[in-house]
């Protein structure tokens, strides 16, 4: 994957292959600037491949779908909207009756946390909360495949460590399969069934560690000496 | 956030009464004639026979239907054309030089082609206060339109929003604040753009009662016609506000305001 720039193109991505199995839980660490943001896009239809390509379900993603979910890396509300008519949002799109509507909004707002906050506007919002509400958003129309781009990244440690367990709850609700940026490796190790490693631009798979470690996860988990040589073993492939 | 204020209820009427009387007293002392300063009297007066022989409000509305006729024709055209132009970078590019350099050109001096080309009637000075309007709401609209995040641009591609619906869930409310902004202006520039085409060739409207006024020394009337034209100026600004107030609900302190 190259961008075109002033001076020529910007080579981002190259030789980058991998699969993800169908409820799999895939956390994807890398340098900054190395092309992260990039693949997800790919992953998401946004931007098409210079060369290469990227199947779902044996398809090839040529442009958007529905049937994917993105968080992005800013919380990206509608402003004049309340939060529930942002979490709303996709099923208006895809013209489901008001009621049906309401009703899975809710729901959602019940499963990131939010109740009680459904007529509250973004503004009002804490930064976690912002998040919780488009990881709410993402998930309303039931995609089969969820993006997150590092969607705790401009958040303190303390409510990303909470975050963090709330998405595993989350995905053990709905069963989604899962790609997630981030650039917390405890994070990745802690979330993931499997580490991507990304090489510095342009991108390849530098390292690829399996977290086969069991589920549910606490953070009591974090003390585990086995966690503890997965983080290193990460750490030690971005270099 | 705006802090709400609430001024006493008597500061308006009273500072009007040290208005008035300050007139009278400069038209007592100086012993004016009505003709260079006619008293508040004089112009009450004079207000009230306009408005008994009906011709103020004969005026009034149809400067009224110039004014909105024209507001109505340069918003649309203006908004159209701005959503184009904010769409497609390159057409704005092309057509920039001539938007610029049709506002160097003062709308007074358009005017008398308009009314050589389209007649004296309502349509000349419907074309004026479109034109006058035009620029302004163009502007905010670009600007308006171009605000929108990226993010939730690509937010609406993911859900595979139809581009109607991309304008109407995304677009239009979020360029809504600016775009108000531009009508407020818009609004008041269209008053001055219908008493411009009256001064030219006219035949009934407040421009004309000016005139008339003017070449009477008939200067009460001067005097009646200017407030017809405040209070319709005010009228128009505060109509937009209030649905500026409707619409665009608390949510904009932290969409950009850029107005
Ligand atoms: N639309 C674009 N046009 C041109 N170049 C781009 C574009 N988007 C990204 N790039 C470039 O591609 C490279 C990778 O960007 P990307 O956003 O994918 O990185 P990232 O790994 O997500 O970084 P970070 O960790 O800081 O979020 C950067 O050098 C960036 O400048
Ligand atoms: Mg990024």
């Amino acid at each position: 994957m190259a961008y075109p720039q002033s001076d020529g193109r910007l080579e981002v991505l190259a030789g980058l292959t991998f699969e993800v199995a169908d409820g799999e839980f895939v956390c994807v660490v890398g340098p900054s600037g190395c092309g992260k943001t990039t693949l997800l896009r790919l992953l998401a239809g946004l931007e098409r491949p210079t060369a290469g390509r990227v199947l779902l379900d044996g398809a090839e993603v040529d442009r958007p779908r529905r049937t994917v979910g993105f968080v992005f890396q800013e919380p990206t509300l509608m402003g004049w909207r309340t939060v529930e008519e942002n979490v709303s949002l996709p099923l208006e799109v895809a013209r489901v009756p008001k009621g049906e509507a309401r009703r899975r909004s809710r729901e959602l707002l019940d499963l990131v946390g939010l109740s009680g906050f459904e007529t509250a506007y973004p503004a009002e919002l804490s930064g976690g909360m912002a998040q919780r509400v488009a990881l709410a958003r993402a998930l309303v129309h039931d995609p089969r495949l969820l993006l997150l781009d590092e969607p705790f990244g401009a958040l303190d440690a303390l409510t990303r460590e909470r975050m963090a367990q709330e998405l595993l709850r989350i995905w053990r609700a709905r069963r989604k399969t899962v790609v997630m940026v981030t650039h917390s490796v405890s994070e990745a190790v802690f979330l993931a069934d499997r580490v991507l490693v990304l090489s510095p631009r342009p991108a390849s798979i530098a390292a690829e560690v399996r977290v086969d470690l069991p589920r549910p996860r606490t953070p009591a988990f974090f003390d585990d000496p086995a966690f503890g040589a997965l983080a290193r073993a990460v750490r030690a492939a971005i270099g | 956030m705006r802090r709400q204020h609430h001024d006493p209820f008597w500061l308006v009427p009273v500072a009007l009464g040290a208005f008035l009387a300050l007139w009278q007293g400069v038209v007592s002392i100086g012993g004016y004639p009505p003709f260079i300063l006619p008293s508040p009297a004089t112009v009450v007066h004079r207000l009230i026979d306009l408005l008994v022989d009906g011709s103020l409000w004969h005026h009034t509305a149809t400067t009224l239907q110039e004014v909105v006729g024209g507001l109505a024709l340069g918003t649309t055209t203006a908004v159209l054309l701005g959503y184009v132009l904010a769409h497609f970078p390159l057409a704005e590019r092309l057509l920039a030089p001539y938007l610029v350099a049709s506002q160097a050109v003062p709308v007074v001096a358009i005017a008398p082609l308009l009314v050589i080309w389209f007649g004296t009637g309502l349509l000349s000075k419907v074309l004026v206060c479109a034109l006058i309007v035009f620029f302004p709401i163009l502007v905010n609209t670009i600007v308006g339109v171009r605000s929108v995040g990226q993010d939730l641009r690509d937010l609406m591609r993911m859900l595979e929003a139809t581009r109607w619906q991309t304008i109407r869930l995304l677009e239009i409310p979020a360029a809504l604040p600016v775009l108000l902004g531009g009508l407020k202006v818009g609004a008041t520039l269209s008053v001055i753009g219908a008493v411009v085409g009256e001064f030219v060739a006219s035949d009934r409207g407040l421009g004309y009662l000016l005139k008339q006024g003017q070449q009477l020394y008939d200067t009460a009337l001067v005097f009646v016609g200017i407030g017809a034209l405040v209070v319709m100026a005010q009228m128009l600004y505060g109509g937009v506000a209030l649905v500026e107030k409707m619409v665009v609900r608390r949510a904009t302190c932290d969409v950009r305001r850029a107005t």
